[in-house]
């Protein structure tokens, strides 16, 4: 069906009379990429927090990992699934994890899939991640998926703790897809812009958290990493 | 899903006496409203913002075929297998076979207007396979075996005990509950495990980008990414409308689509698709299946006019917009398409014959077209259909107004095109309509005009003409 159907459709399409195509508006640029390094980053922060994400400022990694104690404690968490990106797997979770009593997971310890599956949806009470970039326009995280960043991670537990170096956040949108889509063939398999938490409004309007993925976001914003 | 268009008329009607239905939908159509402007004011120059989305549709439209096969091409490279579907059977054949081929029991869904449009549920259902919708509103629409209220919020309108019954009956939760947190968490609890299980994964798509070959999926649950992460094959089905230009174009329409349909800044998840999964990833698919349907789209794009309609991004605007939709919710337009946009293009799908209370349905307030980030002129189509039916015009099916409207208005043209007769007209009606006006209004009258007046007032006449006042003053 397939060539046969595509030619057809196509052979419609082309047939049919043309029309100009409409030139372009000239748009001024967004107010975000007017902004400095210090208000971008309040840009980011101020809608985090008006999408009802937690976010703590912290200096360097060492006081980031303290800052995860202290959520983890207060949460009362004793099983994270982590993602071995190049923001987190530096931290090494796992060693963080013995000393702290908490169990902690990451795709490298799963036999296979399924495997990793139960982890996500069964057992992690967390799921930590870092960020490819931050977008200071709308408080978007952005996360490139690979196989040190499965796609579970920041999505099946109940709770995603995200950290985000400042020197990766970005005004806009484009700043970020102008790269990672730049040349052929090199734009990432997957990706996705977290912007909050997991919302509903479906049953009479009513506004709330954690529908199917994290009710709770909260992001640690480390100052200075080490490299 | 059944089409009832036809139906119009008797389903506004039993709608129009749910008074549950139109508060409702007053409250949220004004939040929403609200919040759309706060949003869209954010822009620099709003206007600006909202003219570049209208022009890159506009674009995407004129240039549809070169824009599919560059979009074909590179998904193809990066490893997505594409496939065209003629009409909604070949797209349901083909998912099918995808699924039997692997054997697959059980599928989750996000929401997506074109698998309603086929029909596809029913299909798999028929052949064995498990479905589950998976969008809080679309899995209550889909135990209830209602059609979507709205494209937005499917199940916008279906009251809270209602959908507690509905659970309990369904084995869903326990113990009763009227609180739509507890509601929503008790979804969550069931269908969690159907996505840890599911096999297939089929969503629909907001934008296919040619530059790049990806495919961009919108949500807030987070329903659609656990379709697309925890399966290991992934159908998207696409309509052929759905291609934009560039990366960057994306990037601005999704601003528009999210603040227009609910007011937000972006949809909580933004996922795209370049592909399937990499090398040595535990989540993702490892087959990525992209579907664009057709569906008799190919056949109207030749009119230029009716084409229009395929710029439409879906993000619902128009529907809370429209003063008739808010008063009668998304049934009466009998499809998966409702509101204006529905008005505009299921004419175009099912022919005027079934459709024509549809576009008859409208006060020409020009609401939706003001608000939509598309560029679509929605009266402009109405009335267009309705030229066309009174010309009898085959292209779209209309059938001939009947013989008493015809005449009627074939009378009407014929007076006004001299003026002589218009003056003498007037001068031959006025005692007439004066007689039948009470306190300066017709309201009502017997005859081939009574369904005219069942819902309009006409004015008396003046004794005169302001014309005729103005020559005496003058001599
Ligand atoms: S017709 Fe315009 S306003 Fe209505 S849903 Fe489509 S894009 Fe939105």
């Amino acid at each position: 069906m397939s060539q046969t159907g595509k030619d057809e459709i196509l052979g419609r399409l082309k047939a049919a009379p043309k029309k100009a195509i409409p030139p372009r508006p000239a748009v001024p640029p967004l107010n975000e990429l007017a902004l400095n390094r210090e208000e971008t980053i309040g840009k980011f922060v101020e809608n985090l927090t008006s999408l009802g994400c937690e976010v703590h400022r912290v200096r360097d990694p060492g006081e980031a990992l303290a800052k995860l104690t202290e959520i983890a404690r207060a949460a009362g968490l004793k099983r994270i699934l982590a993602s071995e990106d190049d923001v987190v797997a530096p931290l090494d979770l796992p060693g963080w994890g013995r000393q702290n009593d908490i169990e902690v997971f990451t795709p490298k310890d799963c036999r296979d899939r399924e495997d990793f599956k139960r982890i996500a949806f069964e057992e992690a009470q967390a799921g930590v991640t870092g960020v490819d970039f931050g977008v200071a326009e709308s408080g978007t995280l952005c996360l490139i998926h690979d196989a040190s960043q499965p796609r579970l991670v920041s999505l099946a537990p109940i709770r995603h703790i995200v950290i985000v170096p400042a020197d990766r956040i970005r005004p806009v949108y484009e700043t970020v897809t102008d790269k990672l889509f730049a040349a052929e063939g090199t734009a990432p398999s997957h990706l996705t812009f977290i912007t909050g938490p997991s919302m509903t409004a479906d049953i009479q309007a009513t506004l709330f958290a954690g529908m199917h993925g994290p009710k709770d976001v909260t992001v640690i914003l480390v100052e200075e990493t080490a490299a | 899903m059944k089409i009832k268009t036809e139906q119009f008329q008797a389903t506004a009607r039993e709608e129009l006496k749910t008074r549950h239905t139109r508060t409702h939908l007053d409250l949220v159509g004004l939040l929403l409203r609200e919040k759309r402007q706060a949003t869209m004011g954010l822009f620099p120059d709003p206007a600006a913002a909202l003219d570049l989305g209208r022009t890159i549709r506009a674009e995407a439209v004129e240039r549809l075929p070169e824009l599919l096969e560059q979009f074909e091409r590179n998904a193809a490279a990066r490893g997505a297998v594409v496939t065209w579907a003629r009409d909604a059977r070949e797209a349901n054949d083909h998912i099918l076979r995808i699924a039997k081929e692997h054997n697959v029991r059980l599928v989750t869904k996000g929401k997506s207007m074109v698998t309603e449009e086929t029909g596809l549920n029913e299909v798999l259902l028929k052949n064995g396979i498990e479905v589950f919708e998976t969008d809080l509103g679309e899995f209550i629409i889909q135990l209830l075996e209602k059609p979507p209220y709205h494209i937005v919020g499917p199940a916008l309108n279906i009251p809270v005990r209602q959908i507690c019954d509905l659970f309990l009956d369904k084995g869903i939760m326990k113990e009763p509950t009227l609180d739509p947190v507890e509601l929503g968490h008790a979804a969550r609890i069931f269908l969690r495990d159907k996505f840890h299980y599911v096999e297939m994964g089929i969503t629909g798509v907001n934008m296919a980008v040619a530059e790049t070959g990806t495919i961009i999926n919108v949500e807030n649950e987070g329903n659609i990414r656990l379709t697309k992460s925890s399966p290991r094959i992934q159908v998207s089905v696409m309509t052929l409308e759905k291609v934009v230009p560039t990366m960057r174009d994306a990037m601005h329409m999704l601003r528009l689509l999210c603040r227009n349909s609910t007011g937000q800044l972006l949809g909580s998840y933004v996922s795209m698709d370049t592909g399937p999964h990499g090398k040595g990833e535990l989540d993702g698919p490892e087959e990525l299946h992209i579907v664009i349907l057709d569906n008799g789209r190919s056949s109207f794009y030749r009119d230029t006019e009716a084409r229009e309609i395929l710029r439409c991004i879906r993000c619902g605007a128009c529907m809370l917009e429209c003063p008739v939709y808010g008063k009668i919710g998304g049934y009466p337009y009998g499809w998966a398409y409702s509101g204006p946009m529905g008005q505009v293009l299921n004419p175009l799908m099912l022919g005027q014959e079934r459709t024509r209370d549809l576009y008859r349905a409208c006060t020409f307030c020009g609401a939706c077209k003001a608000v939509c980030p598309a560029g679509i002129d929605h009266p402009r189509k109405f009335l267009s259909y309705r030229a066309g039916d009174a010309r009898g015009d085959p292209t779209y099916g209309a059938k001939r107004r009947p013989w008493t409207e015809r005449s009627f208005m074939e009378m009407f043209t014929w007076a006004t095109k001299r003026r002589w007769r218009w003056d003498l007209g007037l001068r031959s009606v006025r005692p007439f309509i004066n007689r039948h006006a009470r306190e300066g209004f017709i309201r009502n009258m017997k005859g081939p005009l009574a369904g005219w007046f069942k819902s309009r007032d006409f004015p008396g006449m003046a004794p005169k003409t302001f014309h005729d006042g103005m020559h005496k003053r003058g001599k």
